[in-house]
């Protein structure tokens, strides 16, 4: 297997019920990476992305089958532990969603902190780690104990991606990160992401197709449930092979 | 044709119509509680003294004498109760909103209206052969069992509501930072809403606190300050009973004094649980 190759997806379907939301996906990730899914509403790329970490299952009736591989391992593996999987795949979500009655620091650490690690000097050098890589620790750093929610939407999103971040995850998953967002916090927000890229490797589903031009190093087009498309963005942005893809990016189709 | 000026003249008594029957239901709702908060004022408020609270009961004839054993009654067992029944009605509560499909859960749900529905008295009789007939004897434990039962069906469906109103999207953001599920559900969902949750039991509480009936042919009630939870226990809602119905003025009037203390007592719960916890309301949907 390629040594690049982080996350390994093949064949991966998906269902609500009967509805067949996911159809048969392969597509592999590369390390340090940032890949865009996009797509019109209902095409199933969030679907897919909660696939990926096994939050999909949560919603009663839905079901996946397929394959994905991180670490030479299937996480669909009937005897694979989805609590390990999402320690390797973290997410982020749509709407900024502090855990209410903890303080910032609370915060960022609960993930070490439920997992057993009760060393303060550990938990704090982390708080204020992963608060920076969420450049958020200038804004934040003299107010730790104040609640999470008092922060304002985006600061809110980046202490989220800092609490993601705190559990050291190789892969982060982002459902529409700044579409609750107004323009200058989204702008940090992709900031922070081409940041991230150089430890991290990013799936990211956007409507934002600006966005995924602008951060994204590969992009994949999704049209009901299907990968439609799928190439550096370079070049799906500018020269999209499918008359499909064209469409939706140019704003004839979406 | 009516002028448009007649037409707005129309809409606006129509919409002051509807805002006096409003107004008047309201009314007719907060009516009583003020009608029985003046009364027991007026009637009780004569004997409304240090010595109530510090005294026991005179014997009769005696004039004068206070609650203080009932008060401690009261107190012991209904502490008793919650003791028993918040652990398992937080559990429960959990439960049918955590994992709450299935059978065992319908039934669960089912059984608990049940319980919330049936008559206090009943409960008493139920506290008097589990407890009562095999101790033979009348007992401060039978009353607080009999009270948890009153506490318990509360308990567990305010918890349920409240677990239920908090969105999803936070159970997957623990979930998603690799968390078992009860450490999720524990640490996260529950520590983070304990001030709702804490609403819940205060309200389940004072409910059981003003109970009469359960306690009847459980604690039974006393004259005498006693502790012992095998033994018979005053409470103030029996020891109101008890001497309202006697003939004597004293004790009626004390049973006035009583009644005053322990509405003041139950609003008094209620108002700290709303005000207290009540001001943290979940924040976001």
């Amino acid at each position: 297997m390629n040594q690049d190759i982080i996350l390994d997806v093949k064949d991966l379907n998906a269902w609500f019920g009967n509805f067949h939301a996911v159809k048969s996906i392969s597509k592999s990730y590369k390390k340090n990476t940032i890949n865009a899914i996009i797509g019109p509403s209902g095409c199933g790329k969030s679907t897919y992305l909660r696939c990926l970490n096994r939050i999909h299952e949560e919603v009663p009736g839905a079901k996946v089958s397929g394959e994905a591989i991180i670490d030479g391992q299937n996480i669909f593996d009937p005897k694979a532990d989805p609590v390990e999987v999402r320690r390797k795949i973290g997410m982020v979500f749509q709407k900024p969603n502090p855990f209410p009655a903890m303080s910032i620091y609370e915060n960022v650490v609960i993930g070490l902190k439920l997992q057993g690690i009760k060393k303060k000097s550990f938990l704090l050098e982390q708080a204020e780690n992963c608060l920076r890589k969420a450049a958020l620790w200038d804004e934040v750093k003299d107010k730790l104990n104040k609640d999470g929610m008092s922060l304002s939407g985006g600061q809110q999103q980046r202490l989220c991606i800092a609490r993601t971040l705190a559990v050291n995850p190789p892969v982060v998953l982002m459902d529409e990160p700044t579409s609750a967002l107004d323009p200058i916090a989204s702008a940090k927000i992709e900031d922070l992401m081409s940041e991230l890229k150089k430890e991290y490797t990013v799936i990211v589903v956007t409507h934002n197709m600006q966005q995924a031009a602008r951060i994204s190093d590969y992009t994949s087009f999704f049209v009901l449930g299907e990968l439609i498309e799928h190439n550096l963005s370079s070049e799906i942005f500018t020269r999209p092979k499918m008359k499909q893809t064209e469409d939706y990016i140019t704003g004839r189709f979406g | 044709m009516r002028s448009p000026e007649t037409y707005f003249k129309i809409r606006k008594l129509k919409n002051s119509l509807f805002h006096l029957v409003v107004l008047i239901s309201a009314i007719c709702v907060m009516a009583p509680l003020f009608i029985v908060v003046a009364f027991l004022l007026q009637k009780g408020a004569s004997g409304f003294n240090l010595d109530f609270f510090t005294n026991i009961p005179k014997p009769v004839g005696e004039i004068g004498g206070g609650m203080k054993h009932a008060i401690i009654g009261t107190m012991i067992m209904v502490s008793l109760a919650s003791l028993i029944a918040i652990p398992i009605g937080l559990l429960g509560g959990i439960f049918l909103s955590e994992f709450g499909k299935g059978k065992i859960a319908t039934l669960l749900r089912f059984a608990t209206d049940l319980l919330t529905g049936v008559p206090s008295i009943v409960i008493g009789i139920f506290g008097y052969l589990l407890v009562v007939i095999p101790f033979k004897s009348f007992s401060a434990l039978a009353g607080a069992l009999s009270l948890s039962l009153i506490i318990l069906p509360i308990v567990i469906r305010s918890t349920e509501e409240i677990l239920k109103l908090i969105p999803n999207h936070y159970r997957e953001a623990g979930l998603a930072l690799g968390l078992p599920r009860w450490k999720m559900i524990l640490f996260i969902i529950v520590k983070g809403h304990l001030s709702q949750l804490f609403t819940g039991i205060i309200l389940a509480i004072s409910r059981a606190a003003g109970e009469t009936a359960p306690l009847l042919f459980t604690a039974f009630g006393s004259l005498y300050l006693s502790y012992n939870v095998k033994a018979p226990m005053a409470s103030l809602p029996v020891q109101i009973y008890n001497y309202a119905i006697s003939p004597y003025k004293d004790w009626q009037s004390q049973a006035w004094t009583g009644a005053f203390v322990l509405i003041t007592l139950v609003l008094g719960l209620n108002l700290f649980a709303r005000t207290v916890f009540g001001i943290k309301k979940l924040r976001r949907k």
